[in-house]
């Protein structure tokens, strides 16, 4: 820790304030300059006071504070009163906006062109590159749209430019704008200008985003922009347990997270022939992993993550359950990997008639990773039937296992090893077997020792497909079509960090295209999230999606030819997902037609689609993420950069439209936890249509996904939520997720058992003081303040102590 | 009546269940120490703070080395014998296993913050050598030590005795002080810094929040079982307490921001301890004093629903102890 100096001074109530400059020289506070400088921002903005943010920002300015404190601080301002008005957060994002043109152009830097040279000079930028900016430099400077920025809430650029836009290594200033930033990861996918305009495109309107590694590092001298990777279980030897800690350590370094599966490791108790003593199974070679995990760092980004999948036949299950939990013995405990069941459907059989459940030892058993569904049954039965397992359990004892660290860790993730198996395209050979899914449970491929699989994601903002209260479908199939273009363009630029992940992903050329912004749509269409319309819609976007995705990846074949695995998929005998749920799509000709084209043609992608969790990029473009309903109608978003407060900007409009937008019904959200079920004065529509994700049943969830799931050829990170879990909850909504044929669950969300106290709302409306209050100053209660506030911005510098007027 | 002298262990029929249910709240909020990830704070430390902001926070962690050290001796020494409620002891078990914890978590931050053996043993004694710790640790003791003689509340006066010990630590240890110090943690965590500080500090929070639910709870049914005991005198007691743990924290504060802090002003600071002292008087039905409203925007985070994005922290809304056997058919 730094240590302290003796205090300066002592004294900060000085009757005039000097601010210091970048150049180091002191120079009198001009409030004038102040308050001109936020309203310049604020211009068109009806509902921001521009004046409210000066004089808070005077206010909490100390003497000698630097002018980019003082810029900081205004921008801090504005943030924190978005939740009394969401416009705020645009007069934040055009104050910061501002700070990162300054910053940038103080580095000489007044064109995307001179952004990528600077960036290739400071070892940034590849070669490629930049010599492809360097000759187009006119065009592509041309094609940047400053103006792009007003899309973005604060938060979305809040985020770009702290972990995003990249920095000069030495001096940590960033060197790109937000618009070079996106102009700067088109280059890195194109091969004309053409084609970098046209993605540009894309992710400047907000229209499509990809992935956070493919943001972090196209165009980059390490261009690692896949997202995720799954890896088969090291088989049963310390050689493999250790060479696999390597592989996961090079793949999380360059921002990947990962899947693997422990499967075929030893379990505890079982003999190791070579020293005649007996294993301890595989916790402690998952702690070794947990601290590997941890250590390593994303380029400072963020840490590393690894999910872990187990087989719930293998006898270390219960250990595997407990590594999350927050009591016990710290050395059987991984805080820092996430875990997940890979559950097979004969496991949720047994549970639903009460049966017992055998656990194995790998050793015994190392055939059973290798086998699904019915192959998997005969060979567990036999097993069985020989008494080679290492002892039996309730199925339902371990099932409530399963559902108690669900609630208590949100860990232990439900996915079904069969219906994944099932209904994968390139399991169509006898040999090829998914062993887990990713870090998100959203992506199903197969994996061997020999191959780890990959994915590049990217992610269709259903925001932006809205238009006049309909949904704009031409839209939507045109930018499917760019976005997989561009994402198996991904397949081919990408840097590989070991060699079977650069084989398998050559031979099967998956992709992820996802969605996000699904509940903004809604809100857009007036539609309360589990409405027949809505879920009606959400089906059809997603067999849209599917449609396009497959004719483009189709069409890249004819181009570019088919992926090298084709031949061994499904879809190379005309079999579709939706064939594999027994879904028929209503409109079947045109889906003939596709699939005799593709059984002529081939695919260039042998999946193509993934529903991500989208956390970041959602909030880059300001939407919600995924296909989530919204968590509240206010809440906050802890990120690295700090806290940000968010409100529903739809029900902010709905409400100002009602006459009810004002401080008594925020205090009254705030105190029911974001929640306006219970607040009478709203009509009750409006009241169905802004339910929280705790208010609507998880039953339509589950329905909406599974229905949106024939569409889907990998799968969806599904979150479910539940207030107040209890094992006969859960056991019911897993039996029924399991039942609807779902592939892959989440997070499991709960809520606190108690809350926090409210410190800026009381619950109780007491009687009215004697003393004078101030009123609290809301819109409403700002307005006839405005004509004193320049003097209040004046007396509060001469007088800090004593002024109330702007507090 | 639950503050008659004795030893009373009967739990059914359960006199006050409402108690019991604060216990078993509390269970479910079980967090360690090993949760919290201070790696972020580390690297904040040593190259993101400024001068000012590494004063504040130098002086924050020696103000957590003892506090919650202080309210444990008080709940141990003063609060568990008078309090004759088996369910309400139960609550009081609880409350003083999760203070040794909090010890235990600023016990690890010092250890973590301050690596130099000299400066973190300074850390540790601040009550005897920051003045500004020690004024706010003397107004403690000298409320501990007002009903330290007291074996048994057999006068009305004893009774007001006790309460104001119990409303001094609700409101103005815990309530005020802390409120004041959980500002200084959410100021930096606004602007992106500790991380690892403000997490735990959330769950420190959730577990201050309900002992003071609980000693308000205690009061109000005091106050229901004897109403008389709330009397002007006592009223005007309370208030003058919270003026003098006002000033107590405001000496703190000329400390802390005495380097100048941008975005957090002692006026400020000034305005928002008044503003919690209006909100502890108001639960205990005394008109407030200032009138002042909350200045912290940044404190409103602290009032919603967290959603934290989880490859970047951890989220803190688990709960412990889930019951209940399986079933096919229940609601979802």
């Amino acid at each position: 820790m730094t240590p302290i100096a003796d205090p300066t001074k002592t004294e900060t109530n000085a009757t005039t304030m000097a601010v210091k400059k970048r150049n180091g020289s002191l120079e009198p506070v001009d409030v004038n300059k102040i308050v001109r400088a936020v309203q310049r921002c604020g211009e068109g903005l009806t509902q921001v006071d521009c004046l409210k943010v000066a004089t808070k920002t005077i206010g909490g300015l100390y003497d000698g504070a630097t002018t980019r404190e003082l810029d900081n601080l205004s921008i801090q301002t504005a943030a924190l009163l978005i939740a009394e008005e969401p416009e705020y957060s645009r007069l934040a994002a055009r104050l910061l906006s501002n700070f990162v043109r300054k910053e940038v152009a103080n580095q000489d830097i007044h064109s995307f062109s001179q952004s990528i040279a600077a960036g290739y000079r400071a070892g940034l930028i590849a070669e490629r590159v930049a010599a492809f900016v360097t000759n187009n430099a006119r065009k592509l400077n041309s094609a940047v749209e400053n103006s792009r920025s007003e899309l973005f809430e604060y938060f979305g650029l809040r985020t770009v430019y702290d972990r995003y836009l990249l920095k000069n290594p030495e001096t940590r200033e960033v060197i790109e704008t937000p618009q070079y930033f996106f102009l700067r990861v088109a280059c890195g996918l194109a091969e004309t200008v053409n084609e970098a305009v046209e993605l540009y495109n894309l992710m400047s309107t907000f229209e499509y985003m990809p992935s956070t590694p493919t943001l972090f590092n196209s165009g980059t001298r390490h261009p690692q922009m896949s997202s995720c990777y799954l890896l088969d279980s090291p088989q049963d030897d310390l050689k493999s347990i250790y060479k696999k800690y390597t592989d996961i350590a090079l793949l999380s370094k360059f921002s990947g997270g990962i899947g693997v599966a422990y499967h075929r490791v030893r379990s505890r108790g079982s003999l190791i022939r070579s020293t005649n003593g007996h294993s301890n199974g595989i916790v402690p070679w998952l702690k070794t992993l947990d601290s590997s995990v941890a250590a390593v760092n994303q380029g400072g980004k963020r840490k590393g993550a690894c999910a872990v999948y187990l087989e719930t036949w293998h006898s270390d299950i219960e250990d595997f359950l407990e590594l999350r939990d927050n009591t016990g013995d710290a050395a059987r405990r991984t805080h820092n990997l996430h875990t997940s069941n890979w559950i097979p459907d004969l496991f949720m059989k047994r549970v639903e008639e009460d049966g017992m459940w055998s656990l194995f030892d790998p050793k015994t058993v190392p055939h059973f990773p290798d086998l699904f569904g019915p192959a998997f049954e005969e060979a567990y039965l036999e097993a069985e039937g020989k008494k080679l397992f290492m002892r039996q359990v309730k199925s339902r004892e371990l099932y409530a296992r399963m559902m108690k660290s669900l609630a208590e860790t949100g860990n232990g993730w439900i996915n079904f090893k069969d219906s994944c198996n099932r209904k994968a395209n390139q399991t169509g050979a006898p040999g090829a077997v998914v062993h887990s899914s990713n870090l998100c449970t959203e992506i199903i491929e197969v994996t061997s020792n020999s191959e780890t699989a990959v994915c590049n994601l990217g992610s269709i903002n259903l925001a932006k497909y809205v238009t006049d209260g309909a949904f704009d479908f031409e839209k939507l199939s045109a930018n499917v079509r760019t976005a997989v273009k561009f994402l198996d363009r991904v397949i081919d630029i990408n840097f590989y960090p070991t060699l079977a992940a650069q084989e398998s992903n050559k031979r099967w050329r998956p992709v992820g295209l996802g969605i996000m912004g699904l509940q903004d749509a809604f809100f857009l269409l007036g539609w309360a999230f589990d409405s027949k319309e809505a879920r009606e819609l959400s089906a059809k976007i997603q067999e849209e999606i599917y449609y396009h995705a497959l004719s483009a990846s189709c069409q890249l074949s004819v181009e570019r030819g088919q992926h090298a695995a084709f031949a061994e998929t499904r879809a190379a005998k005309g079999v579709l997902q939706f064939d594999l749920w027994g879904v028929t799509p209503a409109d079947a000709a045109r889906w003939d037609a596709l699939r005799d084209r593709i059984k002529a043609h081939g695919l260039r992608n042998s999946l193509l689609l993934a529903i991500a969790p989208t956390a970041t990029i959602a909030s880059i473009v300001g939407s919600y993420e995924s296909i989530e309903p919204q968590v509240s109608n206010l809440f906050k978003r802890e990120t690295l950069s700090g806290e940000f407060l968010q409100t529903n900007k739809y029900l902010v409009l709905e409400l100002k439209a009602l006459g009810l937008w004002n401080e008594d019904t925020r205090n009254q959200i705030k105190l029911a936890e974001g929640s306006i079920a219970d607040i009478t004065e709203i009509p009750a529509d409006v009241r169905d249509r802004f339910r929280t994700v705790w208010e609507i049943p998880m039953r339509g969830v589950i329905d909406m996904a599974a229905e949106r799931g024939a569409y889907l050829d990998q799968s969806q990170s599904l979150n479910l939520f539940i207030e107040s879990p209890s094992i006969g909850k859960l056991s019911s909504m897993y039996m029924y997720a399991w039942k609807k044929g779902i592939k892959t669950t989440y997070y499991l969300r709960s809520r606190p058992a108690t809350r926090i106290s409210k410190t800026t709302v009381t619950a109780k409306a007491e009687p009215l003081p004697e003393t004078p209050v101030v009123s609290e100053g809301d819109n409403q209660g700002v307005a006839p303040e405005m004509a004193d506030a320049a003097s209040a911005v004046a007396c509060s510098l001469e007088n800090p102590e004593n002024c109330e007027a702007c507090q | 009546m639950i503050l008659d002298p004795g030893l009373n262990l009967t739990l059914r029929p359960m006199k006050y269940p409402v108690f019991f249910e604060m216990y078993k709240a509390a269970i479910k909020n079980t967090w360690t120490v090993e949760e919290v990830d201070f790696s972020h704070d580390l690297t904040d430390l040593r190259g993101r703070l400024t001068p000012a902001e590494g004063h504040l926070i130098n002086r924050l962690v020696a103000f957590f080395a003892t506090g919650d050290s202080i309210v444990s001796n008080n709940l141990v020494l003063n609060l568990y014998q008078h309090i004759n409620s088996p369910e309400a002891r139960l609550y009081l078990s609880r409350q003083l296993y999760e203070e040794a914890l909090h010890v235990e978590f600023y016990l690890t931050l010092l250890d973590t913050y301050i690596p130099d053996q000299k400066e973190r043993n300074a850390a540790f004694s601040a009550i005897d050598n920051i003045p500004s710790i020690k004024r706010k640790a003397d107004f403690c003791f000298k409320w501990m030590n007002s009903i330290y003689g007291l074996q048994r509340l057999d006068t009305p006066e004893q009774k007001r005795q006790f309460l104001l010990n119990l409303i001094c630590f609700a409101t103005c240890i815990e309530g005020l002080f802390f409120f004041g110090a959980f500002a200084y943690v959410y100021f930096l965590r606004s602007k992106g810094l500790l991380n690892g500080l403000a997490g735990g500090t959330n769950w420190v929070f959730r577990d201050e929040s309900m002992h003071i639910s609980f000693a308000y709870e205690v009061i109000k049914t005091v106050r229901q079982e004897s109403p008389e005991l709330f009397d002007a005198k006592m009223r005007s007691q309370v208030v003058e307490m919270m003026k003098d743990a006002i000033e107590c924290e405001m000496a703190f504060a000329d400390d802390v921001l005495n380097l100048g802090v941008a975005g957090m002003s002692q006026r400020d600071m000034r305005q928002y301890l008044q503003f919690v002292a209006d909100q502890r008087l108001k639960v205990l039905d005394i008109p407030p004093v200032y009138g002042s409203k909350n200045p912290f925007n940044f404190m409103e985070l602290q009032d919603v629903q967290e959603l934290a994005n989880f490859f970047e922290r951890r989220v803190s809304a688990y709960q412990v102890g889930v019951t209940g056997e399986v079933a096919f058919s229940e609601s979802f």
